[in-house]
């Protein structure tokens, strides 16, 4: 079973943790003890099962018999399913509820909290969370990532687990008809492309073939990696990135993007990238995979594997599978995209709170090896078992026709509190062909490091906010613009450059160095 | 002479002196005179109550935040706690490049949405004026409504379908005649047409109500002497019916001018993207990228700002010049 054994290897991190909370320190209080919480995030507004706050999560009613600590419902903006929205809300009502967690609280937290209205969480991890403490020492990095311009920290992340996100996929079913090898460098991946185009390899006689598509536009940019540039330096699009020698810097200010970009408009001129990868949008896939159209794509593992098992009946042999990331000119095999370690997601502590340091051993449960386990699986005995050692899905559990996950968020696992992801809970409902997709990749060193981003003083803050947006604007309409041939990428540069310039490109990176420096250095 | 008002027999005199007087003495002060006007008219008043609040509550309340665009605004502190900064975010709306496109691309859309739109609801209702069978009637007017009552997310859709390059109808029927198919929507020389295009189609219709009502308000007596006078269709439309809904069309042209800079910007994030920002990007959208997204309220704030007070000189200026030249204005 060697599945079974890489799933054991991958969770070599997670299987550190372990349990440092000894059972008697819970209850954490004898008397039970009402926090309230604001928790915000897309699979549900509000802390209940689907945003239903007048129902208690399974998870939340072994949590409280356990601790003793219940959580009431507490959240602004249940009407709006923008996160950001919802916490200016919170915020401008100023009466916060005494954890505020959700989606993307990094920001807020990091701005607000110097400010006084989330507490620092330095001191009191230190003296009363063994089990957050002990996640940072085997992690380190992490703690220095989440702080705020003034060294401290203010929440409590979500931390996910497992490796890979996207993988370069391709139509083996095709290339098997045309009698073709997977690609292994940018040059076969081209002719592997002109092939999918000229030689009709769905077989229909037409020439309807969209040998790379993307159902984000901005997968166009990952094809930049083929040419020794980059898209981006963290999972989100368009980010800044470390440079070799530890600077910031944006790619599409660097010298091989240029290259880079040149190529990409000259694939797109040859009608080897979907014509209309910028309006497509999200069901894009969906679209092209369906109706037997797509060769070869950018996307997340699991999701773009299940339509082996979706799309089995309607088209014969169809075979999308994972390959490794073709070798850039450099001779450079990238995956770009990873999973972040920690996400903007998680919980923190709000000035009101008059009970920080049991609010604190609260969070810590989340981290002890019984928490955790909770937080991942939901209510052992109910949706699963511990057999030898493991904690395995109940078979209705796996075999329902809802996805693992959305039973889970019902369940009040998987919920953005602030805890350590298990990939164990992901492994177990990953298809066979993405599963063999990661073992392929982690045949290869394909991933490179992440920028976690930097938190801003204000000065260094409001040079970002004055110039950045301005600038990003314009990197992205030249980005289209160039791909699109509406304009020359290599008549335009020396232009583009110092437009950059005149947008004040240097003062934003200068900050962005300044705030990287305080915090990684 | 006995007509001469100023004629007064010795009799009358005395009569008039004391009517007179009568007058005088009852004559009401100006309080009185607003308690009786609102004792007659009390129902009128009530009716007004909801719509003051509501411009109270709505329009008036939030003008106190409008400081936000001299603050450096902290969501947190509040509004009353952040430090003021003066007219610096002003000073870098107009240091930016994009800000000034966007401002040129507003009134370049406004304009031509002006030009081209605000005539198509009057052709409209003049045309179905002179629609005689009733069901053609009312199955067109229905038609023509419909888009309105659509909301933008799937109007946009429509358009984006619409104008693929590979499955689109647009180019589908450019393809009969042989012509190359064109990736519209990433051309930023197609937006504006597109854009103002797909307003028209979608507003006109229910914007020509205003229009029809003011049409059946005209006396169908100038139709029949018109008739007796032997005057042509054409001629009514061009001599009675046009001229009766002047001042209605010039009412809402005021106002129209007056809105000009609020160009409908959720139809246009749902169809722009960076290739099309050029001639796409208009005040609310940069507002919407810079501002909200970035989080950056006080300089939302100041550039909304600006928008009112362009929009105010744009109507102060129409509604003197209307009142100038055509005796109709707003007040």
């Amino acid at each position: 079973m060697r599945t079974f054994k890489l799933s054991l290897a991958i969770l070599g991190t997670t299987a550190l943790t372990a349990p440092v909370f000894a059972d008697d320190q819970l209850p954490i209080v004898d008397k039970p003890l009402e926090l309230t919480i604001h928790m915000h995030w897309p699979r549900a507004q509000g802390y209940g099962p689907g945003g239903d706050t007048n129902t208690l999560y399974p998870v939340e009613v072994v949590a409280r018999e356990r601790t003793n600590i219940h959580l009431v419902d507490e959240t602004s903006g249940r009407n709006t399913t923008d996160n950001n929205e919802a916490m200016n809300l919170l915020l401008a009502k100023g009466d916060l509820p005494d954890i505020v967690g959700g989606n993307l609280i990094r920001q807020p937290v990091n701005q607000y909290g110097p400010e006084g209205a989330f507490l620092p969480l330095n001191e009191l991890v230190d003296e009363h969370a063994p089990n957050i403490k002990k996640f940072w020492e085997e992690h380190p990095g992490l703690k220095e990532a989440i702080s705020a311009y003034d060294g401290n920290y203010y929440y409590i992340p979500y931390l996910p687990d497992g490796k890979y996100g996207r993988a370069w996929f391709i139509r083996q079913d095709w290339l098997d008809a045309l009698g073709l090898q997977q690609p292994q460098n940018v040059d076969e991946l081209y002719d592997v492309m002109v092939a999918f185009r000229d030689q009709d390899p769905n077989g229909n006689g037409e020439k309807d073939e969209v040998p790379y598509f993307a159902r984000d536009w901005e997968e166009v940019n990952r094809l930049l990696t083929l040419w020794d540039a980059r898209s981006s330096g963290s999972d989100i699009y368009h980010d800044f990135y470390v440079t070799d020698d530890g600077q910031i810097a944006h790619p599409y200010a660097q010298d091989a993007y240029r290259e880079g970009i040149a190529n990409i408009a000259k694939w797109y001129e040859e009608g080897l990238i979907d014509a209309e990868i910028f309006t497509r949008g999200s069901s894009s896939r969906d679209f092209l995979l369906g109706e037997n159209l797509g060769g070869v794509t950018h996307d997340w593992f699991a999701s773009t594997s299940g339509y082996n098992a979706a799309l089995a009946d309607k088209i014969e042999g169809f075979n999308f599978i994972p390959f490794l990331p073709p070798a850039s000119v450099g001779g450079v095999r990238m995956e770009e995209h990873r999973r972040i370690p920690i996400k903007p997601d998680g919980w923190a502590i709000s000035y009101t709170n008059e009970h920080p340091v049991e609010t604190i051993k609260y969070f810590d449960f989340w981290f002890s090896e019984e928490g955790a386990l909770l937080a991942n699986f939901g209510v052992e005995g109910k949706t699963w078992d511990m057999v030898d050692g493991e904690p395995i899905y109940k078979p209705e559990v796996l075999n329902s026709a809802t996805p693992v996950n959305s039973q889970m968020y019902l369940e009040g696992a998987q919920v953005y509190r602030g805890y350590p992801q298990d990939y164990r809970y992901e492994w177990q409902w990953t298809s066979p062909a993405a599963r063999e997709g990661i073992e392929l990749y982690d045949t290869e060193d394909l991933l490179v490091d992440q920028f976690l981003g930097v938190a801003f003083n204000k000065d260094e803050q409001a040079v970002y906010d004055k110039y950045w947006p301005s600038i990003r604007t314009y990197m992205l309409e030249r980005n289209q613009a160039w791909i699109l041939g509406s304009g020359d990428v290599n008549a335009d540069w020396d232009a583009y450059i110092s437009t950059l310039e005149k947008l004040g490109y240097q003062k934003v990176l200068d900050v962005m160095n300044s705030a990287y420096a305080r915090q990684y250095g | 002479m006995s007509s001469d008002p100023n004629f007064t027999g010795p009799r009358t005199e005395g009569l008039v002196t004391e009517a007179k007087e009568a007058l005088r003495r009852r004559k009401p002060g100006r309080i009185e005179r607003v308690g009786d006007h609102l004792k007659r008219e009390w129902q009128l008043y009530l009716l007004l109550i909801p719509t003051i609040l509501w411009l109270l509550v709505f329009l008036y309340k939030p003008m106190y935040g409008l400081q936000i665009a001299f603050k450096d605004y902290s969501v947190f502190r509040g509004l009353a706690a952040s430090p003021w900064v003066g007219f610096e975010h002003f000073q870098t709306l107009f240091g930016n490049d994009q800000f000034l496109r966007a401002l040129r691309n507003t009134i370049y859309i406004s304009m031509l949405s002006l030009i081209f739109g605000f005539p198509m609801p009057i052709i409209l209702a003049v045309m179905f004026n002179e629609i005689l069978h009733q069901t053609f009637k009312k199955t067109a007017q229905t038609i023509v409504y419909l888009p309105h009552f659509i909301s933008s997310v799937i109007i946009a859709g429509i358009v984006i379908t619409a104008f693929s390059p590979s499955a689109g109808i647009v180019n589908t029927v450019m393809g009969w005649f042989g012509l190359e198919p064109i990736y519209f929507l990433t051309k930023s020389e197609w937006f504006r047409p597109i854009f103002v295009g797909t307003s028209i189609w979608q507003e006109a219709g229910f914007q020509s109500i205003v229009y029809l009502a003011a049409i059946a308000g005209i006396s169908p007596t100038l139709y029949e002497s018109a008739v007796v006078d032997g005057a042509s269709r054409w001629q009514m439309v061009w001599k009675i019916t046009v001229p009766s809904i002047l001042p209605t069309i010039i009412i809402m042209l005021i106002i129209r001018i007056g809105n000009m800079l609020e160009v409908s910007f959720e139809m246009i994030i749902l169809l722009y993207q960076p290739a099309t920002y050029e001639t796409a990007d208009v005040v609310n959208t940069f507002i919407y990228r810079q501002g909200i997204q970035g989080g950056q309220y006080d300089l939302a704030g100041a550039a909304g700002l600006f928008n009112a007070v362009v929009a105010f000189v744009l109507v102060m200026t129409a509604n003197t010049i209307s009142k100038r030249y055509s005796r109709t204005s707003l007040w």
